[in-house]
């Protein structure tokens, strides 16, 4: 952003000038005739618009309750006669999808803890302290986002292997233990927060580390939630690494049990689709619960 | 005389003291975070730049070739083709993609109604995973019993072979692209267009700036930082487009949707070709960060901080 | 929020703990663990699981430790070439027969060339196709693990509907064609015939190779150096299929090599040109099918076979014996019977098809019986060396452009052949 504007913390604002903020733009609103009939008209737009972009999950979840009958017939039909939950029994009687999901909320689960830590003490001291060597390990630390993962494959692989790590979920959790993302998302953050409650706290005495802890922790919640909504979703998406370190069916993820379904000559629909049901609906819950929050994960990136 | 040497000594001192104990926790903090990220990227990245000077196949040892594998680069068709795939996915993506995103940020910044449903929809298909959206989009565009074809037959257009038919294949990855990464756009400007201080615009309006004016004198250059922010962002996305074409048409039909890393995996595990994969995963690596630093120096010399 | 990170942290060691703990494998105790990759998907995977038990019970010095290695066939591949740049290849793993030459490059494979002959391997008791591929180079890398071959499997519903009479077994591609033609109906969506066009390349090419065969063609040259498949019996054959597809229009083009499945199931697709490994899926969805071999251009009907391997890993003496001593007892004909009534698979050995059992093969998966029967048609094998994945690569894409009505079978087949004979030529050539 240019030099003007920085990202203001949430934690920053007070609500109720907010509130008062906004009430004041839409007086100045309402009292300007042309700019009243813009929205009506935005309307006409946005709304074919969003819904374009959500039918396909809505025929997602119609498709999970159709026979394959129904499936397979042209022209397709659009609502499944009545609801057949043939599909859901397939993913979850006679396959290991329950292994699979609890693999996949396992090392989800543990790289949000993990990156919570990890990432803004890193994040931290990037922003805050002085120490040698900080900007050349932060433009190494952004340009690991340019390397192709196809490069790095087999040499990941062989590391994981030699520390004992393959078709273990230990292998799908070590890469997620920290990341350049949220290194950098917390190290904006940081960026824009105010000095003042720090010093206080060294007056006080208190060393870095309970500064951090005791101090800059609590009043970054917002930007940890954030944190952690993001990794969850990054965690729980990923597809490629685990579809290469896991070999045995009961220590695959969601994403890569998902592939099987798709596995040769399997033509299920109904199946495939109530597969890919429960492997999105996490991701859309933890998505619209901290919706919020994972708008400003990834505005707060840019903007820091 | 002596005292003010003192003191300097003193300050001097205390600034090195300070600088040390920086030092120490500077990278106690940053340590691990550090050794995991680029202990996980660098050293595959060299031991593949070794291996972009073999002809290994990944389960012999190879032997060295020296630069054969670069000047093998030149003369490949699969790797021109897959260069222009990926170019044409850009070039299809980044205009659209960036113009469309700025034009609904622009309508959602009117504080209109239902800001946060439109939010929400938008931003769905950004969080679905690539394994769930190759699936439901091999199925929506399947030519004989996919919804859309239905959908064109009903209204009188000619039924389409979409991820089937080497001219169109390429297009509807763009479209499914476009899809997922759009509320992303949204999102970003929108958070940009509500940081344009309110005194801009009406400073605008006082100098008797029409709609069109305001927008292209006041709000594109505001926003030209986030701009090449996304700009660079989608590059280096569409450099690596990789999941979507595994997860639907594994480069095909007729290679036309061959993108570079998808060419990339072929060579190492399909056609046991890892030495010369790696030879072009270098090339890659060095195109992005060349395209990545000039948008980023282009982007400074605008006054652009990211 | 404190418990919640220590019960975090709690669950993360567990987690760790636990893993570490599984990679072992190999002698303790003096058994001795094999790892095998089966590549098998859900219904077939119980079927060889309880293979492995009965072993494991009668065998108390070897566990074998069953998995299946990848999410399916095409992808265990990576899976398997990353494991022997790791140095972790499993005992034994179920590889493509196209990537034999390739995997036995790595010099981590065996070689049983000299075993395979004394008694009681019954060598000569497996088709001459799985003989060949399982040899690469002449070094034998492990056992068969399964034939097929292509025949025409057809829709006899829609066969009635269009009033055309069945297939003869004695057909000719000009009655293929015409039948084809005659089937195919725009307004109900129905096609004649199917042909892969993208997905396995591998798939694109093989079905190629009969009518190349039956014209008296040849693939490559006997020192696998030049590529003859452009000549007059190649551009001849491919001729066919580009009238079929671009006059007729009698050609669905499969994109994926695994769409047609799901269209000739629904009752969209009249021909189906495929083998024994849609069998459970017909009956399953009730199809009213049969199938009939390969037309032929006079009376030779020859078809093509894609033979898969067992590939032993040399991991040690110990474990090689061992690794033998399983596939030996698991190919034996009774085991082999096993997995055939259980996973319908076409035996593997032609002395199977004598047993008293087999009566039970054909009771189980009704229509299989012709396609044991034509195995006898699968004559000549497909070459197996390393650059073959890029040969296919290239003659896929020439096969399809002329399909797609890219490009004319003279032209196509000419620069496919060219690219073959760079990469066939240049050591480690990329690209083609």
């Amino acid at each position: 952003m240019t030099a003007q504007q920085t990202l203001r913390p949430v934690s920053e604002v007070d609500p109720a000038l907010h509130r008062a903020r906004i009430e004041e733009a839409e007086q100045r609103m309402r009292r300007r005739g042309w700019r009243r009939h813009l929205p009506q008209r935005g309307h006409l737009v946005l709304l074919p618009l969003s819904i374009i972009m959500v039918l396909p999950f809505v025929w997602m979840i119609l498709t999970s309750f159709m026979t394959d009958t129904e499936v397979n017939s042209i022209p397709p039909s659009l609502w499944p006669h009545h609801l057949y939950t043939g599909g859901y029994s397939t993913v979850l009687a006679s396959s290991d999808f329950p292994y699979w999901f609890l693999n996949s909320l396992i090392v989800s689960g543990a790289a949000v803890l993990a990156q919570l830590v990890l990432c803004s003490l890193a994040g931290y001291a990037f922003a805050r302290i002085q120490f040698r060597g900080s900007t050349v390990m932060l433009i190494l630390l952004l340009a690991t986002a340019l390397i192709p993962f196809q490069l790095t494959v087999i040499p990941t692989f062989v590391i994981f292997h030699d520390i004992g790590l393959i078709n273990t979920l230990g292998a799908l959790i070590v890469p997620q233990l920290t990341s350049a993302l949220g290194i950098y998302l917390m190290y904006s953050f940081f960026q824009s927060f105010p000095r003042e409650l720090e010093e206080a706290g060294r007056i006080d005495g208190c060393g870095r580390l309970q500064v951090f802890w005791k101090i800059v922790l609590p009043l970054a919640r917002p930007a940890l939630a954030a944190l952690g909504i993001i990794t969850f979703i990054y965690a729980w998406n990923d597809l490629f690494w685990p579809l290469i370190a896991i070999t045995s069916s009961r220590t695959f993820t969601v994403q890569v049990g998902l592939t099987t379904f798709q596995g040769e000559h399997i033509t299920h629909w109904s199946a495939i689709m109530a597969g890919t049901t429960l492997t999105t609906v996490p991701v859309l819950l933890v998505f619209l619960v901290g919706q919020r929050r994972f708008v400003q994960a990834i505005t707060g990136a840019v903007k820091g | 005389m002596a005292t003010t040497l003192d003191e300097a000594t003193i300050a001097r001192d205390a600034n090195r003291r300070i600088r040390r104990s920086g030092n120490i926790a500077g990278w106690a903090f940053a340590g691990p975070s550090v050794f995991i990220v680029l202990g996980l990227s660098f050293i595959p990245m060299i031991w593949a730049a070794y291996l972009s000077f073999t002809d290994s196949n990944l389960i012999s040892a190879g032997h060295f070739i020296g630069f054969a594998n670069y000047a093998a680069l030149a003369k490949d068709p699969m790797l021109r083709q897959a260069f222009t795939n990926t170019l044409l996915l850009a070039v299809m993506y980044l205009p659209v993609g960036l113009a469309a995103g700025l034009g609904v940020a622009i309508l959602l910044n009117q504080k209109i109604k239902l800001i946060g449903f439109y939010r929400t929809c938008f931003l769905v298909p950004f969080v679905a995973s690539a394994a769930a959206e190759g699936i439901l989009f091999g199925f929506i565009f399947d030519p004989n019993f996919g919804i859309v074809n239905s959908a064109f037959q009903a209204v009188g257009l000619p039924r389409q072979g979409f991820l089937e038919d080497p001219s169109e294949a390429l297009v509807v990855l763009a479209i499914v692209y476009f899809w997922t990464q759009f509320g992303f756009n949204i999102v970003i400007y929108l958070a940009a267009l509500q940081d344009i201080p309110e005194e801009v615009l009406e400073a605008a309006s006082i100098d008797g700036a029409g709609k069109w004016a305001k927008f292209w004198h006041v709000i594109v250059p505001t926003l030209r930082p986030v701009t090449v922010f996304l700009l660079v962002w989608s590059l280096i996305d569409v450099f690596q487009f990789f999941d979507l074409v595994y997860t639907t048409t594994r480069g095909g039909p007729l290679n036309s949707t061959l993108t570079l890393v998808y060419y990339i995996w072929e060579l190492a595990f399909n056609f046991f070709t890892a030495g010369y994969g790696a030879a072009v995963a270098y090339v890659l690596f060095f195109t992005s960060l060349i395209v990545t630093v000039a948008a980023l120096t282009y982007g400074r010399r605008r006054r652009v901080t990211l | 929020m404190k418990r919640m990170v220590l019960a975090g942290i709690a669950a993360l060691t567990l987690v760790l703990a636990a893993c570490s703990g599984s990679s072992s494998s190999g002698t303790s105790s003096g058994k001795i663990t094999l790892q095998f990759w089966t590549a098998q998907t859900p219904p077939t995977t119980q079927v060889i699981d309880n293979l492995v038990s009965t072993f494991n019970a009668t065998h108390p010095n070897i566990v074998v430790q069953a998995s299946t290695g990848g999410t399916s066939t095409g992808d265990l591949l990576p899976k398997v070439t990353t494991a022997i740049a790791a140095g972790t290849a499993p005992d034994i793993a179920y590889i493509y027969g196209s990537y034999a030459a390739n995997i036995a490059q790595s010099g981590k494979t065996v070689n049983l060339a000299n075993i395979i002959h004394t008694p009681g391997y019954d060598w000569n008791d497996f088709y001459p196709a799985s003989q060949q591929i399982v040899s690469p180079g002449g070094k034998v890398i492990g056992f068969p693990a399964l034939i097929d071959n292509l025949s025409v499997i057809y829709n006899k519903k829609l066969f009635a509907a269009a009033g055309v009479p069945d297939p003869s077994p004695n057909w000719t591609w000009d009655q293929f064609r015409a039948t084809a033609k005659k089937l195919t109906n725009p307004a109900k969506h129905i096609f004649g015939v199917n042909y892969p066009i993208g997905g396995d390349l591998l798939d694109t090419s093989w079905r190629f190779f009969p009518g190349l065969w039956q014209r008296g063609g040849q693939i490559l040259s006997a020192n696998h150096k030049q590529a003859l498949f452009n000549s007059q019996a190649g551009v001849a054959n491919l001729t066919l299929w580009q009238q079929m597809s671009t006059v007729d229009h009698s050609v669905y083009l499969d994109p994926t090599a695994t769409n047609a499945e799901p269209l000739f199931t629904s009752g969209h697709l009249a021909m189906f040109v495929s083998g024994p490994w849609e069998v459970p899926v017909l009956n399953q969805a009730k199809v009213d099918w049969a199938d009939v071999p390969l037309p032929a251009v006079t009376t030779n009907h020859q078809t093509v076979s894609g033979p898969d391997n067992w590939v032993i890993f040399n991991n040690g003496p110990a474990r090689v014996k061992a690794s033998i001593t399983f596939l030996e007892w698991l190919e034996a004909p009774q085991q082999e019977l096993t997995w055939s009534i259980g996973s319908g698979s076409l035996p593997l050995r032609p002395s199977i098809l004598k047993l008293p059992g087999y009566q039970e093969f054909l009771k189980k998966w009704p229509g299989i019986g012709p396609m044991a029967a034509n195995l006898m048609n699968a004559r000549e094998a497909m070459p197996t060396l390393p650059q073959w994945p890029r040969v296919v690569n290239a003659l896929g894409n020439g096969i399809a452009s002329v399909l797609l009505g890219r490009a004319t079978p003279r032209a196509a087949l000419d620069q496919a052949a060219q690219q073959a004979d760079t990469i066939l030529n240049v050591p480690g050539a990329p690209g083609g």
